[in-house]
């Protein structure tokens, strides 16, 4: 019964784990609706010929070199209506929340002056072709471990 | 029996003493002219509410939610505090279900409104319905919190039925999709 329990509690607790720098989750998941889902999509799988898909995919670009600053630079990130703190917050929240698995266990959240620098250098037409360079730095080992639930 | 005769022949001879026969032409002439020129007269026909959308066959719509105040099918309602098309509730459909035979595009406008009914800020999200011609009912365009094209991010003239099969716009909605939270500044 105890064992039970604990288990109950643990799995609780998993499903209520906020993602890493990540200050106020309610405040994350409205600014991904008011600034992002209205092109990605609710659950991040993006539109054809218009906002890539997310889902189960992002946090790649954390593992390969250049990824974690292209993702302060596209777009939708440097030129969304928040300041460089929630901006921060969302990214973190959009990491965490749509590619968990491939976030890596070593990763330090986004800071504000992290997010500053980045958009001081947007991307404009130049983000496909960056993105199309560091997809091909992307571990070929990793492609079967998209998906998950 | 005989009391009817006497009845219906005091009558007629009344109606003979008091009337000539000229006048009673004179009568039915002018009721007759008269009643065919009425419905030519430049009156309110009351086909239309007084309040609401005043396009003709839209009548006042309700949600019958004391917490969902106003008229879905007018531009004063609050979830249209963003809109800019035509309302899907004057077109078959409602504020937040599209008419018949269309599409509801994936691919939206985002933004909040204040319900005045519980003074919360809700987020909307204006679905495009798609696949069939244009309503043409309840134009409607308030655009409120809206940017110009030089930030597409909050320019709502930008994404018509993106994401479905077809890009003919018939109306929009306004769904409500979650709460705003006081902390945010979106």
């Amino acid at each position: 019964m105890k064992s039970v329990l604990a288990l109950i509690l643990m799995s609780t607790a998993a499903g209520a784990e906020p993602a890493p720098g990540v200050a106020n989750e309610a405040r994350a998941k409205m600014n991904w609706m008011l600034h992002c889902q209205g092109c990605h999509q609710p659950d991040a799988t993006g539109s054809a010929n218009g906002a890539p898909g997310m889902a189960n995919d992002v946090a790649r670009f954390l593992r390969v070199e250049g990824g974690r600053e292209y993702l302060t630079r596209v777009p939708g990130v440097a030129n969304a209506g928040l300041d460089n703190a929630q901006l921060a917050e969302l990214l973190n929240w959009t990491l965490g929340t749509f590619d968990r698995q491939h976030v890596p266990n070593d990763f330090s959240p986004f800071t504000a002056e992290e997010m500053a620098a980045g958009r001081a250098r947007p991307l404009v037409s130049d983000a496909a072709m960056m993105r199309e360079a560091l997809r091909n730095k992307f571990p070929a080992s990793e492609e079967g471990s998209a998906g998950g639930d | 029996m005989k009391e009817l005769d006497k009845l219906s022949e005091g009558v007629v001879r009344f109606l003979a003493r008091s009337n000539s026969r000229r006048g009673v032409l004179a009568t039915i002439g002018g009721v007759i002219t008269g009643g065919a020129m009425f419905p030519a007269l430049p009156v309110a026909r009351a086909s239309g509410p007084a309040a609401g959308s005043g396009y003709d066959g839209v009548t006042p719509q309700s949600t019958g939610n004391p917490m969902d105040p106003g008229d879905p099918a007018s531009c004063d309602y609050w979830r249209y505090c963003g809109i800019d098309g035509f309302l899907c509730s004057c077109c078959g459909g409602s504020a937040s279900v599209c008419p018949p035979g269309t599409e509801m595009s994936p691919i939206t406008w985002i933004g909040t409104c204040r319900n005045p009914a519980d003074d919360v800020n809700y987020i909307i999200s204006y679905n495009d319905c798609c696949g069939k011609p244009a309503c043409g009912r309840c134009l409607c365009n308030r655009n409120d919190g809206e940017r110009p094209m030089t930030r597409p991010q909050l320019n709502n003239d930008i994404n018509w039925c993106l994401g479905t099969s077809t890009a003919a716009y018939t109306c929009s909605t306004a769904v409500i999709i979650g709460v705003a939270v006081k902390e945010g500044n979106g």
